[in-house]
């Protein structure tokens, strides 16, 4: 499959290169550890935002969604963070398109993880 | 600086603390705002705080909000998503002195940091300067208390002062004893200057206290001792005299009391209850005694003016 030039990376590696930035000397990596923080945060938030679309429960649904929007944007996933933003302010029809958004993240997730697996690997090596 | 961090995101919170930690900045980390609100009440309270509009407990908005209610001098950076413009107007009309969009630009942070230190900077000056003024306007006052504490005179009527009055009339009553001359001790209180202040307001009660001042300058001669004793009282030592001049001297001061108020063309009438005391020569007894005597007589004459009074008020 060929990436086509419009088409937005799902992960701007340079927005997660800023936070070398704020590295502290004798620690370890910093951005290891965002990776690793929202790797982990992300499956729980898709589970609270399942578990709350089919309660119904849509103040939950839509702070889980505005979380992961914003570590999203934090760490550069931008696709992810539009994506969720959308959840986040879904208004009518809402189980049905929730749901649908959140197998769209899920799918981008796939491919997210990939990238920030393979970028740990490297900062580790 | 200190600087205080309310966020309930963790990513964000870490990326909040390294940064500032790497510009040397001392972090209170708070993941909520009831956290945060107890530890800007504390009484080393960061005086940066950097809140999250959005917490799920007390959001960042509700705590600038409290923190103004309180006076508190703490410097608020409010962190809103991008294109929330609605909740950026809130904020800073709660009183949040900046903001800042999230996901954050770290070298825009730092920007606003160094603009929040100056504003900090200034005001601690300003507020070490009112300190220093205020101690200055504390010590003058202070020093004006001693000097009048060691004065003899009252500044408003220029009569002898309390302190004046007692040792001059102790000093006087000394020497009428060794030379066996009789005195008068007069004790005058002035009628309704509470009244004249309530309804007149407090310059015409200060000008009524000159004049009676003034009138008894005007009826006792200079080797009298006058003094002004404190509010609305005055005393008079009146060396060498007895009998019928006491009585004649005294009545002389009531008459010229009704000449002034038929004369000044003021709102307010003059009016003293007077009590007078003879004081032998061969009396031992020192100036404070026998001011309680007159005092005491005064205020009979005093309490039937006021029973007077009350009878005149009937409506005409």
């Amino acid at each position: 499959m060929s990436l086509t030039a419009t088409e937005t990376q799902p992960v701007d590696l340079a927005i997660l290169a800023v936070y070398d930035d704020a590295q502290i000397e004798g620690e370890p990596d910093f951005v290891v550890e965002l990776i690793d923080l929202y790797l982990n945060e992300v499956p729980r938030l898709f589970d609270t935002i399942r578990k709350s679309v089919a309660n119904k429960d849509r103040s939950t649904a839509r702070r889980a969604a505005h979380s992961l929007r914003g570590s999203s944007a934090n760490l550069g996933v931008l696709q992810m963070a539009t994506i969720a933003g959308e959840l986040e302010h879904l208004e009518n029809d809402y189980s049905n398109v929730a749901l649908e958004l959140l197998s769209s993240l899920e799918n981008e997730f796939e491919r997210v993880k990939e990238i920030l697996n393979a970028e740990r690997q490297r900062r580790s090596a | 600086m200190r600087i205080l961090i309310a966020e309930d995101d963790e990513i964000s919170c870490r990326i909040l603390t390294n940064n500032l930690t790497k510009w040397g900045h001392e972090v209170v980390v708070t993941r909520n705002g009831n956290d945060a609100w107890r530890a800007l009440c504390a009484r080393d309270a960061p005086s940066l705080a950097i809140l999250d509009r959005v917490m799920p407990d007390v959001d960042g908005i509700e705590i600038c909000r409290h923190l103004r209610e309180v006076e508190s001098p703490v410097h608020v950076i409010l962190l809103t998503s991008l294109n929330r413009r609605e909740d950026l107007l809130e904020g800073l009309e709660a009183g949040a002195d900046d903001y800042l969009t999230k996901p954050l630009d770290a070298h825009e942070l730092r920007a606003r940091l160094q603009a929040a230190q100056r504003i900090l900077e200034l005001q601690e000056s300003l507020r070490q300067r009112v300190r220093e003024l205020e101690q200055a306007i504390e010590e003058r006052k202070a020093a004006e208390e001693a000097l009048r504490n060691l004065s003899l005179t009252d500044q408003l009527t220029g009569l002898y002062n309390y302190r004046g009055f007692i040792n001059l009339a102790e000093h006087h009553l000394k020497i009428s004893r060794r030379e066996t001359h009789p005195s008068l001790l007069i004790y005058a209180d002035m009628d309704g200057l509470k009244g004249i202040n309530d309804t007149l307001g407090h310059r015409a009660g200060s000008t009524a206290i000159a004049a009676a001042g003034q009138i008894l300058r005007n009826t006792f001669r200079d080797c009298d001792i006058i003094g002004r004793l404190g509010g609305d009282e005055f005393a008079v030592l009146v060396p060498n005299i007895q009998e019928p001049e006491s009585t004649k001297v005294i009545e002389r001061l009531r008459h010229n009391v009704s000449e002034y108020n038929e004369m000044s063309g003021h709102k307010f009438t003059i009016g003293l209850s007077i009590g007078a005391v003879e004081i032998d020569h061969q009396h031992a007894w020192g100036i404070e005694d026998q001011m309680a005597r007159a005092d005491e007589i005064m205020y009979r004459e005093k309490r039937e003016k006021k029973g007077h009074e009350e009878v005149q008020k009937k409506p005409a």
